[in-house]
C-alpha cells in the first residue's frame, strides 16, 4: 500500500514538487556531484591522471597550511570577522527593517528600501576602488577633509589596527539592504491582530516592537544566523582581496584563510593544496553547524535546522 | 509523514540523476557526429591540394581545425585577420585555426584551469612567466621529440639556435617551441626629460642621480608622483631589477624566490638576497626615497596603471624593459604628448642578459589530436613571411604599412590588432616599428658587447620536491619584504631581522639545499 500513498502524494503535491525541482537540481549539480572532488585534497594532482587517476599523497597537501605558522592566525581572523559580520549585520538589518516598517508611508519605504539595496549590487572591485579614493593618504577624501580642518592626516593604509572596523562597516553597508528586505518580509508576515490587541491593551510603540515584532522575528533570525554560522570559516574573498590587496603590512589583522591560500598558491597553482585548504574549511564549518544546531535543539526543538 | 517525504525526495533525486545522465549521453554522441562530417568536406579539398608545399610525405588530406589559446584580449579585428590567415593555412596545410583569448585581468586564474580541466584545444601560448615549467611538469604540455620537430617543423628546426632549444627544456625534455628572437629583458627607467632640464639636474646615470631626480620632483612638482611601480603580485620592489640585478650583476632564478647568484660565478653558488649587505644598503636607499615621498605612501594598495599614469603626466618615472618603454614613447610621440621623455640606463657598462627563449613560446596541449598539423602551423607562423606578417601586424594597408623588409609603419587602426600574445611567433622575420625611438634601439644595440652568457642560462629548477616551502616563502616575501622595500616599515634592522626569521621558519633552507643540489648536478653534467 505504501507505493500507492507515495504515488498519491506525488500527484497531489505535483505543483509544489515541480517548484522544488529547480532547487534540488541546482544543489545536486553544484553541491553534491562536486563533492566527489574532495579526494583531490589527498592527491598529487597531475593533468594526465585527472581527479581519479592521480597518485595519492596522503596528508602532504595539508602540510603547507599548517607548517606556515599562520594557520592559527588566519583561522582565528576568519572566524572573528565572520562573527562580527553576523552580529553587526543582522542587528543593523533588523533595526532598519523595524524602522522602515514603523516609519513613513508606502513611497518613503519603497525609496529607502531601494536606496539601501543599491550597495548590494556594487562589485567588490568597485568598492575597493572607492575605498582607496576615500582613504588613501595623499589624495583621499578623508585626509583632504582632515587637512582642510587643519588636522593631521592619518595613514589608514599603513595602520593595521583600523582595518577590522573599516571592514565591518563596509560589510554592514553592503549587506544592509538585502537583509533588511528579508526581515521586512518576515515582519509583514506577522499577524496584524497581535498589533491591534497590543494597541487595545495600551502598549506604546516601543513596547509593541519589543513584545510583538522582535519575538515574532526569532525564527527568521535563528535560521539566518544558523545558515551564516555554517560559513564562519569561509572568508569573503572578494571583499578582503579587493579591500586589502597585496598590502603585507595589513595582513596581521586582515588575513583570512581564503586570501592566505590564494596568495600562497597563485604562483604554484597547485590544485591539491588549495583543495586541502577547502577541505579544512568545510570540516570546521560542518563541525560548527552541527554544534550550534545541537545547541539550538536543546533550547527549542522546533527552531533548529534539522 | 516525515518518512514519506524523504521517500519522495529520494525518488526525485533519482529522477534527476536519470535526466542528467541522459543529457550527458546526448552531448557525448553529438560531438562525434559533427566530427564525422569533416572528412567528407575535406576529401574533395584534399584531392587538389598538390600545393601542400611543406612536405609530400606528410598526409594532410584530412582537414583539421586547430584551436589555440592566447593570453590578452581578443583583438577587435580578429575576424577579418584570422579569416585571411585561415585562407592561407588551408592552402598550405589544409587546416584552419581558431583563437581563444584569456583577458589580462584574469588570465592567471584561467590559464591553469584550461590545462587542469583538460579542455579541448591544440596549441597554447606558453612562457616562463606564465608557469611554463610548472605546467610542463604537471603534464599539461606534449613532449616535443627531435623526431617530431625535424619532421613537422623543418624550417624552425633549421632556424632556431641550439641554445634556444636548450633553454626551453625542463628536466631535459622539451615542451615548447620558443620564440626565435632574442630580446632584452633588462629594465630601464623612463623619465621626464623636460622636468630634468627645468630643475637643471645632472644626467641620470647612477642610482644617486636618479634619487636626486625623484626627490627634486617630490619637492617641487605637487600632484606628480615621482615614481609609480607596476601593479601585480610582485615579490620584489619594482626597481630591484635595476638596482640589484643589473647594478650588482646578479641574477635571480625566479622572481618569486629570494635566491640569486653572481653572473660571473662559474660555480653557481646560490645565496639569500635578503642576507646580503647589498640588500641592506638598498633598503637604506629605498627608505630615504620613501621618506622623501618618491612614491605614494599607499603605493601597496594603488591599482594605478603606471604606463597610463606616465602618459597622462601623473607620474615622473616608471621602469620596464626597453621594448615596452620604447613603444610607450612611440605612442606618446604619435599623440603629440606635451611631455618630453627620455630613457635612462643607470647601469651602463654592467653585464646585461637577454631574455631566455622561454620568455614567449608555443606549447602543444598534451591531449591534442592534431599534433602534426599544430607543429606545421607554428612552423609556418615563424617562418612564412606572409603568415608571419598577418599574425604579427594584421592586414597590410589597414593595420600597418610595410616599409622595406624589416620595418613597418603603424596605421590608425593598428590598435585593432595588437595587445594579445602573438609574441611566441617572434622570429627573424619580425618588422620593427619605424617610429620606434632611435635612441632606444641604439642603447640596446650598444649592449651587444655587454650581453653576458652565463653557465646557468639553461638551468631550470624542478620545484616539485619543495612546493610547500615555496608557497610559504612566497607568502613571507609578500608580507614582510615588500613593505620593507617600499619603506613603510620604520625600523629597517628590525624589519630585516623579522623577515629572515620568518623565511627560516617557512623552510628557506630546504629550498636552497634543493636548488643548490640541482645546480651542482647541472654544472657537473655540463662539463
Amino acid at each position: 500500500m505504501k507505493g500507492h500513498t507515495l504515488w498519491k502524494d506525488m500527484k497531489n503535491y505535483r505543483v509544489l514538487l515541480l517548484m522544488l525541482a529547480p532547487a534540488v537540481a541546482f544543489f545536486f549539480l553544484f553541491a553534491y556531484i562536486p563533492m566527489a572532488g574532495i579526494i583531490i585534497a589527498f592527491k598529487n594532482y597531475d593533468y594526465a591522471g585527472g581527479v581519479f587517476g592521480s597518485a595519492w599523497n596522503g596528508l602532504n597537501n595539508f602540510r603547507f597550511f599548517f607548517e606556515s605558522g599562520d594557520a592559527w592566525r588566519v583561522t582565528r581572523n576568519t572566524a572573528l570577522y565572520n562573527i562580527a559580520f553576523i552580529v553587526v549585520n543582522n542587528s543593523l538589518q533588523i533595526f532598519a527593517a523595524i524602522m522602515l516598517f514603523e516609519v513613513g508611508g508606502k513611497w518613503f519605504r519603497k525609496i529607502m528600501q531601494s536606496a539601501l539595496f543599491l550597495p548590494y549590487f556594487i562589485s567588490w572591485v568597485v568598492v575597493g576602488a572607492i575605498a582607496y579614493n576615500l582613504l588613501n593618504y595623499d589624495i583621499g577624501t578623508v585626509n583632504a577633509l582632515l587637512r582642510g580642518f587643519g588636522l593631521q592626516p592619518i595613514d589608514i593604509y599603513n595602520t593595521p589596527s583600523y582595518w577590522p572596523y573599516i571592514l565591518v562597516i563596509v560589510s554592514a553597508w553592503k549587506s544592509l539592504g538585502y537583509g533588511t528586505v528579508m526581515y521586512l518580509a518576515a515582519i509583514s508576515g506577522i499577524d496584524t491582530e497581535m498589533y491591534e490587541a497590543a494597541e487595545i491593551d495600551g502598549a506604546n510603540i516601543f513596547q509593541r516592537i519589543m513584545k510583538v515584532t522582535i519575538p515574532n522575528l526569532y525564527p527568521t533570525i535563528i535560521i539566518l544566523v544558523l545558515l551564516a554560522v555554517g560559513n564562519i570559516f569561509r572568508g569573503d574573498f572578494g571583499m578582503f582581496y579587493n579591500m586589502i590587496g597585496n598590502n603585507g603590512l595589513l595582513f596581521s589583522t586582515t588575513d583570512v584563510i581564503d586570501t592566505f591560500v590564494f596568495r600562497s598558491l597563485i604562483t604554484s597553482n597547485d590544485i591539491g593544496m588549495s583543495a586541502a585548504a577547502g577541505v579544512f574549511q568545510s570540516v570546521l564549518g560542518f563541525a560548527t553547524i552541527l554544534t550550534v544546531n545541537y545547541a539550538v535543539r536543546r533550547y527549542d526543538k522546533d527552531r533548529a535546522l534539522f | 509523514m516525515l518518512r514519506k517525504n524523504r521517500t519522495i525526495m529520494f525518488a526525485l533525486v533519482l529522477t534527476f540523476v536519470m535526466i542528467l545522465s541522459a543529457c550527458g549521453g546526448n552531448t557525448g554522441t553529438n560531438t562525434p557526429a559533427k566530427a564525422t562530417n569533416n572528412p567528407e568536406v575535406v576529401n574533395d579539398k584534399g584531392n587538389d591540394s598538390d600545393n601542400a608545399n611543406s612536405s609530400d610525405t606528410i598526409d594532410i588530406s584530412k582537414e583539421v581545425k586547430l584551436k589555440m589559446i592566447f593570453v590578452g584580449p581578443k583583438p577587435v579585428d580578429y575576424d577579418s585577420v584570422f579569416a585571411q590567415i585561415n585562407t592561407k593555412l588551408k592552402e598550405k596545410i589544409n587546416a584552419t585555426v581558431e583563437g581563444e583569448f584569456l583577458d589580462w585581468s584574469d588570465w592567471a586564474q584561467k590559464y591553469p584551469l584550461k590545462l587542469a580541466a583538460n579542455e579541448d584545444f591544440d596549441l597554447i601560448y606558453s612562457a616562463n612567466w606564465a608557469g611554463y615549467n610548472d605546467q610542463a611538469l604537471k603534464g599539461g604540455f606534449l613532449e616535443l621529440t627531435e623526431e617530431l620537430l625535424t619532421t613537422y617543423m623543418p624550417q624552425t628546426w633549421a632556424a632556431m639556435s641550439d641554445v634556444s632549444w636548450d633553454q626551453a627544456k625542463v628536466n631535459g625534455k622539451l615542451y615548447m617551441v620558443p620564440q626565435n628572437r632574442g630580446e632584452s629583458v633588462e629594465k630601464l627607467i623612463l623619465y621626464r626629460e623636460d622636468l630634468r632640464t627645468k630643475y637643471n639636474l645632472p644626467e641620470i646615470n647612477s642610482p644617486e642621480a636618479y634619487a636626486n631626480y625623484l626627490k627634486t620632483i617630490a619637492q617641487n612638482e605637487k600632484g606628480i608622483a615621482p615614481f609609480t611601480p607596476e601593479t601585480g603580485d610582485w615579490k620584489y620592489h619594482n626597481l630591484d631589477r635595476v638596482m640589484l640585478k643589473q647594478q650588482k650583476e646578479w641574477n635571480m632564478f625566479d622572481m618569486d624566490l629570494p635566491f640569486a647568484f653572481k653572473l660571473a660565478d662559474e660555480t653557481g653558488q646560490v645565496f639569500n638576497v635578503y642576507e646580503t649587505p647589498e640588500f641592506k644598503d638598498l633598503l637604506v636607499y629605498y627608505k630615504d626615497l620613501a621618506d622623501n615621498n618618491a612614491w605614494s605612501k599607499n603605493v601597496l594598495n594603488s591599482k594605478n596603471d603606471h604606463q597610463a599614469d606616465f602618459k597622462a603626466g601623473k607620474t615622473a618615472s616608471i621602469t620596464h624593459n626597453n621594448g615596452t618603454l620604447g613603444s610607450l614613447m612611440t605612442l606618446m610621440l604619435q599623440e603629440n604628448s606635451p611631455y618630453e621623455v627620455a630613457i635612462a640606463d643607470i647601469n651602463e657598462g654592467k653585464k646585461k642578459s637577454i631574455a631566455i627563449s622561454t620568455q614567449n613560446g608555443t606549447s602543444i596541449h598534451a591531449t591534442s589530436k592534431n599534433v602534426e598539423r599544430s607543429l606545421m602551423f607554428v612552423d609556418l607562423m615563424q617562418n612564412d613571411k606572409e603568415l608571419h606578417d598577418l599574425m604579427m601586424y594584421g592586414t597590410s594597408g589597414v593595420h600597418y604599412e610595410a616599409i622595406g623588409d624589416d620595418k613597418f609603419k603603424a596605421l590608425e587602426k593598428n590598435q585593432n590588432f595588437t595587445g594579445f600574445s602573438n609574441w611566441n611567433f617572434n622570429s627573424p622575420l619580425n618588422r620593427d616599428n619605424e617610429a620606434f625611438p632611435q635612441e632606444v634601439s641604439d642603447l640596446v644595440n650598444s649592449w651587444d658587447a655587454s650581453v653576458y652568457h652565463y653557465a646557468l642560462e639553461t638551468f631550470v629548477f624542478d620545484n616539485s620536491q619543495v612546493k610547500t616551502e615555496i608557497a610559504n616563502v612566497g607568502n613571507v616575501m609578500l608580507r614582510y619584504a615588500i613593505p620593507l622595500e617600499y619603506g613603510v616599515i620604520k625600523d629597517i634592522d628590525k624589519g630585516l631581522e623579522e623577515l629572515n626569521k620568518q623565511l627560516d621558519s617557512a623552510g628557506l633552507d630546504k629550498i636552497q639545499t634543493e636548488l643548490q643540489a640541482q645546480i651542482d648536478a647541472f654544472l657537473a653534467n655540463k662539463k
